[in-house]
């Protein structure tokens, strides 16, 4: 793959090299025009969602609504960026990238800021870094490079488990130590994607996956509040004023959404009903406020994005690109399903994010960035094409 | 171009494609499980979670009516409700009870040390209720909001003292204190149902109608902006516009007061009716007490005695059977009745005190208040005209209109009368009334002998402003000749008879003085304990008010060595003092130099 990549694409016929460029154009499009919808509704139901938090901290409503729409304003910024830079230099510079994440881990770890019983932010300001957003980014961008690296040689165990091992591992225990098992969550699972995606024989990984899904139970049922909210997922109101609040208040504010919602602005959920209405919860006041159609249009926006980020994988110039463009899709699927699955109780509740639409301003910046990076990977042209048409 | 594209796909398969579209179609189809997921909660189960969340979110509460207000005749506010509050804490919200206890305590109705172990055995009972100052106003509310404000302000957040709850409760207050309280009664400790006086007989006027708010509320119980809101305001109660004339009555308190100390009574009463109307201007009672403090309030200072305390009238009666007979034609003013030492009646012996020569007119029977005199008068009226005028003035029913509380004294039927009935019930004895029913008999004769239901209510004013004013029931009873004969007799009373401390300095006036023993119900004998009243009005002409005082029991003497158990001795100079007060407040000119 590597040396077709290499080749010219000056030698290929005009209207081939049209073609080429076309497809991953519209690729490119139809993915920036589901973010964009994606980052609208989010803005609208973090206006909505955030303005009574808002107004109880300091009685102006749009404050952490405009700090939103800067990050949001951030990340475009970076996105250009990254769609602009051609995408194999997150290949050539993959470790560097890994190892600042893992001292920023560490760092974190050191001078962190502790909120809620974790410590996962560094305090810089008017800013705080949560280097975890990050380190999905690198950790998958270090994984797709090593495994395009190792090419024939993961036909061998130990070359699939030393290298994969190491990096989750450490990523894994340095996550944990904060802790933060929902991002722990959101890298092994897009990295066992990524392992799939590979050529690493299937036997490996279904025994890898096995052992990954055997770890993660155990390190779910070590921590008492993890395994309560596994519990408690099971059975939502059997304490629906403690344990299962979260829960019962997200499917009430579902229900009371109804087919056509309560109306933008309307919801009741808000107003301290449903806690972290802005942030894990966000998908409620969405299908509060807009029903089930609204709700319906985030989650098929989200599996347009999978579609279309999965064909851009598939369409990737080369290894690197189709397996960093498969994690970074996986990666903000399973964190979509992982958000919205706890929301309409399907799933334990886990606290991560939904991409591009809750608060909080690393995610965002991140997110856009690697969205950057998928289009810099549809519109690079595909060599092996041509050269496959040309033979 | 698109032939290009299908070539490439076809021609380009490698080992990962098949294993992408697996992750592909995975993705698709799990978010098709959300999808399906999503429509079971916003359609099948909808309607039930929408359901619980507005259950929870609903609350309906009671919107207090504001209470209305009882004002005196000239439109000073007797009764009148204002901002109140209750402060409550909730000591599962408190940290630190003695801390806690140490910024309260100073506004507490409780001390410090009942405070500290309130709050601790709530803490240990889980209780989210405790009373720290109950029924407050404003100004006492805003001094512990500062103190506890200024409390926060020192320490830090994670100190501060929270649960503290500001609850409204409307206060009933009287400005007057004291004054017309008997008559003016109580609400209950909810400042919002009368259980006595006037707050009790017109508590569905003045209470009004309650509204509702229905409103959904977040968590700590705000409202919520966007939510539901239902509200049925509360139609506020209806003022009340009394006949009591606060001067007038605190005249008359005054005056009582004055006899009380001098007296020594157990208890006493002074009724002021305007005549012309029954408008009821004073009702006072001793002993009395500060509606303003309920401590005070007990049964026996509760009670509105010229309503609830019946006695037996003795001599004020006597003129009811002098005007039936004047009224009758059977005597005039100048007629010669026979007035021996003493009389037998069945085995009964009836007597005069001190001397009266053997005969004397009608106007000196009066004048003398001669129970012989007045008793061969009653034996010319007949049991059946004297019992027909005894109802028509009143007696043995309820006349106050609006009293609360009042007894209707006590009638025998003719048919019940013994051979003695008639002689006794002339001269004040054998039938029990209350003040204000003879003070109405008196207003009869004041009135050129129209007798009028007294009342205590002139206007009930809804909160519309619509008026309801009182049209008191009247009939005539006596001829207005025989009113002014009867007046002029009262008249001699205090000139010349046995009411001669009842004398006004710039009125003329009349009236009777009363003295009956008080029966003594456990030694089943009349003790030596006296009711001492006297019943009068002034200016003798055209009388503008009826003043009745009743003292029970006065003891001691005057200085020339009167007895004060008599009403000439003890209740006359009352009335002087009263009517001389009342008459200028209503502005009467003199009639006397």
């Amino acid at each position: 793959m590597t040396e077709l990549a290499e080749r010219s694409t000056a030698r290929l016929h005009p209207r081939t090299r049209a073609a080429v460029r076309s497809a991953g154009g519209r690729r490119s499009v139809l993915l920036l025009v589901i973010v964009a919808m994606l980052l609208t509704i989010g803005l609208g139901a973090m206006m909505s969602a955030s303005s009574v938090i808002s107004i109880k901290a300091n009685s102006d409503q749009f404050e952490l609504f405009t700090k939103q729409v800067l990050w949001v304003g951030f990340g475009l910024a970076a996105m250009v960026v990254t769609a602009l830079v051609p995408y194999r230099i997150w290949q050539k510079y993959s470790l560097p990238l890994f190892v600042a994440t893992i001292i920023g881990l560490i760092v974190t770890l050191v001078v962190g800021s502790r909120r809620g019983g974790a410590t996962r932010w560094i305090e810089m300001g008017p800013v705080t870094l949560q280097v975890a957003e990050f380190a999905k980014f690198t950790t998958l961008a270090l994984l797709a490079t090593v495994l395009t690296k190792k090419g024939r040689l993961l036909r061998e165990l130990r070359h699939v488990v030393l290298p994969v091992g190491t990096i989750l591992g450490v990523v894994t225990f340095l996550l944990l130590a904060q802790p933060d098992f929902g991002n722990v969550l959101l890298i092994a699972g897009p990295a066992f994607v990524v392992l799939f995606a590979s050529t690493v024989p299937l036997r490996f990984i279904f025994g890898l996956g096995t052992l990954g899904v055997m770890a993660m139970a155990a390190i779910a049922m070590s921590a008492d509040y993890r395994k309560a909210r596994l519990l408690n997922f099971l059975h939502p109101f059997a304490d629906a004023q403690n344990t299962g609040l979260q829960a019962v208040q997200s499917m009430v504010a579902l229900g009371t959404g109804g087919f056509f919602g309560v109306g933008l602005g309307q919801s009741r959920a808000r107003w301290s009903w449903l806690p972290n209405a802005h942030t894990d919860f966000i998908f409620a006041i969405i299908g509060e406020e807009t029903g089930f159609a609204g709700a319906t249009i985030v989650i098929t926006l989200f599996a347009l994005l999978a579609v279309v980020g999965v064909s851009i994988a598939y369409r990737a110039p080369d290894m690197f690109g189709r397996l960093f463009a498969i994690g970074i899709v996986s990666w903000f699927t399973l964190q979509a399903l992982v958000n919205i699955g706890g929301v309409v109780a399907v799933l334990p509740i886990t606290g991560v994010p939904l991409p591009f639409i809750s608060s909080g301003g690393n995610a965002m910046l991140v997110n856009l960035a690697a969205i950057g990076v998928l289009v810099n990977i549809a519109r690079t042209p595909r060599v092996a094409t041509a050269e496959a048409v040309s033979v | 171009m698109s032939a290009a594209r299908r070539g490439n796909r076809a021609r380009i398969w490698k080992p990962g494609d098949l294993r992408l579209l697996v992750v592909g179609i995975v993705f698709v189809l799990v978010w098709g499980g959300i999808g399906f997921r999503l429509f079971d909660l916003q359609g099948n189960q909808a309607v039930a979670l929408a359901t619980v969340g507005f259950d929870q979110r609903i609350s309906e509460e009671t919107i207090a009516a504001p209470r209305g207000t009882i004002y005196d005749r000239g439109g000073v506010e007797l009764a009148l409700t204002i901002d109140g509050w209750n402060v409550v804490v909730d000591p599962m919200m408190l940290d630190d009870t003695v801390m806690a206890a140490t910024v309260l305590a100073p506004f507490a109705d409780t001390s410090f040390e009942e405070l500290v172990t309130d709050l601790t055995e709530g803490q240990a009972k889980e209780s989210r209720y405790a009373e720290i100052a109950m029924r407050i106003d404003t100004a006492h509310k805003e001094a512990i909001e500062s103190a506890v404000a200024e409390y926060n302000a020192g320490v830090d957040k994670k100190d501060r003292l929270t649960g503290v709850f500001y609850r409204e409760q409307p206060l009933r207050v009287y400005p007057a204190g004291s004054v017309a309280a008997q008559v003016i009664g109580l609400t209950a400790y909810d400042m919002n149902d009368g259980i006595e006086g006037l707050e009790l007989t017109f508590n569905s006027e003045l209470e009004g109608d309650p509204g509702r708010l229905i409103v959904e509320r977040d968590p700590s119980r705000r409202i919520i902006p966007q939510g539901q809101v239902i509200v049925e305001p509360a139609i506020a109660g209806s003022d009340i516009v009394t006949t009591i004339d606060r001067e007038i009555q605190f005249a008359a308190e005054q005056g009582l007061r004055k006899a009380m100390q001098k007296t020594g009574s157990l208890s006493g009463a002074v009724v002021v009716l305007d005549p012309d109307t029954g408008a009821i201007l004073a009702m006072a009672n001793a002993p009395d007490f500060d509606l303003n403090d309920r401590s005070s309030a007990s049964p026996e200072v509760l009670r509105n005695r010229a309503v609830s305390d019946m006695y037996e009238p003795g001599s004020t009666l006597k003129v009811l059977t002098i005007a039936a007979a004047l009224e009758e034609g059977l005597v005039s003013a100048h007629t010669m009745i026979d007035t021996p030492h003493s009389i037998e009646i069945g085995d009964f012996t009836y007597s005069d005190d001190g001397y009266n020569p053997p005969q004397m007119s009608v106007r000196d029977v009066v004048a003398k208040s001669s129970n012989i005199g007045t008793i061969h008068i009653e034996q010319m009226l007949g049991n059946d005209r004297h019992y027909d005028y005894l109802t028509k003035f009143g007696l043995g029913r309820q006349v106050g209109l609006d009293v609360e509380g009042e007894r209707h004294g006590t009638l025998p039927p003719t048919s019940q009368w013994t051979a003695t009935s008639g002689s006794s019930i002339a001269i004040g004895y054998a039938v029990h009334t209350t003040a204000l029913q003879m003070a109405a008999l008196y207003a009869t004769i004041a009135n050129d002998g129209i007798w009028t239901e007294p009342y205590l209510v002139d206007e009930i004013i809804q909160p519309d402003g619509t008026r309801i004013t009182t049209v008191p029931r009247a009939h005539r009873v006596l001829s207005p000749e025989t009113a002014s004969t009867v007046r002029s007799m009262l008249g001699r009373v205090i000139e010349e008879g046995t009411g001669k401390r009842a004398a006004l300095t710039d009125y003329t006036a009349g009236g009777k003085t009363g003295t009956s023993f008080k029966f003594d119900v456990e030694r089943g004998v009349y003790s030596k304990d006296t009711y001492a009243s006297f019943i009068g009005m002034a200016p003798l002409n055209d009388p503008r008010i009826v003043v009745a005082i009743v003292l029970d029991s006065p003891h001691g003497e005057l200085p020339d060595g009167v007895s004060l158990s008599h009403g000439g001795a003890s209740a006359a100079p009352v009335f002087a003092e009263v009517a001389q007060n009342a008459l200028h407040q209503l502005g009467v000119a003199p009639d006397r130099d």
